[in-house]
């Protein structure tokens, strides 16, 4: 599993992914780390297949005992299937996920982790100095789906807008918009389902000051990368499929 | 037998257990059902077939009886599933935990994890005791509901003999008898396979 430092500063945001054993018939994910001096808020933990593996690679950076928050930023299994392994290491964390999902992602076991339902709304989740917003996607793509925007680091953990299909093995960041634009139209036009979804989180995330925008599949946008990217994806028709 | 063998081993044998109670649950229906025909037929036979007018409740009785052990069977069978699950999840989790403490090797936390570990160790095995208790308890629970599947075959007999002095009605009665003789029957090889079901499981412990 690689690990990638993406912003240290008062905490730390660690990006985890290309795990080199993983089965080439399962997509590629990031898993993301906010580390603070006592805790950790791991975003979108991912799928059964990997838990052992990120576990492991987490334990580079904290003890069981300070992984004390979870986020899912939808029911999906490559975002939280490996839960019941989750809720045996951890009996005391929290996981913050949507409120409308909690009856479909308790079928994946969590009897001891008390379980956060995040509004409609969003809302926010502090870990010790970091304060961080969690930012309505509805329909990008699940029905209840919801993104971490960080303003001190200046980071949006933007799920799966902005996730690209790729080979094994590729880079982190994103050193070439116009080369990466093919890898992500297909996933964004047919896993994304609503124009109007879309328009809503572009006005909504257009008004954040963001450095970082970090998805959950491929690579991550730096810089001029994430203005790209909004003006691409608000000219991109979606939920083409038919 | 691997631990995950051993799980899928344990969520078939419970499952099958609610097959075969589905069909008891059946069959004591009909053997209800069957009882009050007899009576309406005994009641129109009148004195010919006054021997056979007590032996309609008895089998009512017994029906009664099955149902009621099959409602308290399938209530512990479904507790047992839930153990199943539970221990399947036990077994996947202490399996993983040791998968980590191997990938983890020479990471400045790995030690962290012991604790987790050793949770899960101590309940997968309460997990696995507590299913062997409630093994034994659901065996005694299956042998219970034999004997009413027993005492209706001794009934059915005796229902032929007295069918045998109802005159007219001495067809309609044989068919009570071995209705109830035949569903006697089925629940017995039902709870039978039941019963091999759970051994098999308690074998693979």
């Amino acid at each position: 599993m690689k690990m990638t430092k993406i912003y240290s500063g008062a905490y730390q945001w660690i990006m985890y992914g290309r795990d080199e054993n993983k089965r080439s018939n399962i997509i590629d994910t990031n898993q993301y780390l906010i580390r603070t001096a006592n805790k950790c808020l791991l975003l979108d933990p991912g799928g059964v297949e990997l838990f052992a593996p990120m576990l492991a690679a987490v334990l580079h950076h904290a003890p069981v005992d300070q992984i004390t928050d979870l986020f899912a930023s939808h029911q999906d299994p490559d975002i939280i299937s490996s839960l019941g392994l989750w809720d045996q290491a951890l009996p005391h964390a929290k996981l913050h996920a949507p409120a409308l999902w909690e009856g479909f992602l308790r079928h994946f076991g969590c009897e001891s982790i008390e379980y956060v339902g995040i509004p409609d709304n969003g809302g926010q989740i502090q870990i010790e100095n970091a304060e961080l917003q969690i930012i309505p996607a509805h329909y990008l793509h699940s029905s209840a789906n919801f993104h971490i925007y960080d303003p001190k680091a200046k980071i949006l953990m933007s799920g799966d807008v902005g996730a690209a299909l790729e080979a094994d093995g590729s880079p982190i960041y994103v050193d070439n918009f116009d080369a990466h634009i093919e890898k992500m139209r297909f996933f964004h036009q047919r896993w994304m389902p609503s124009n109007q979804a879309k328009m809503n989180w572009i006005q909504r995330v257009r008004k954040l000051d963001i450095e970082i925008m970090a998805p959950q599949h491929g690579r991550i946008f730096k810089g001029d990368d994430v203005k790209r990217f909004l003006d691409w994806f608000e000219a991109l028709q979606v939920g083409t499929a038919t | 037998m691997s631990k995950k063998n051993k799980a899928k081993s344990q969520f078939v044998a419970v499952a099958s257990i609610a097959a075969e109670l589905s069909a008891v649950m059946y069959v004591a229906k009909e053997i209800s059902l069957a009882a009050a025909n007899a009576k309406a037929i005994a009641f129109r036979a009148g004195e010919q077939a006054k021997g056979f007018q007590p032996i309609t409740d008895f089998i009512n009785e017994l029906a009664k009886e099955t149902i009621q052990l099959v409602n308290e069977i399938n209530e512990h069978a479904f507790s047992l599933y839930q153990m199943t699950v539970d221990d399947y999840r036990r077994v996947a989790a202490c399996d993983a935990f040791a998968q980590v403490a191997k990938l983890a090797e020479g990471a400045p936390y790995a030690d962290s994890l012991v604790e987790s570990s050793n949770r899960a160790q101590q309940k997968m095995l309460t997990c696995q005791s507590n299913f062997k208790l409630h093994v034994s308890q659901l065996l005694e629970q299956l042998e219970a509901v034999m004997h009413p599947a027993r005492a209706a075959r001794v009934i059915a007999a005796n229902s032929r003999i007295e069918a045998s002095q109802a005159g007219e009605y001495l067809q309609s009665l044989q068919a009570v008898a071995e209705s109830v003789d035949n569903a006697a029957q089925v629940i017995h090889d039902n709870v039978q396979r039941c019963k091999s079901a759970l051994s098999i499981i308690n074998i693979s412990e």
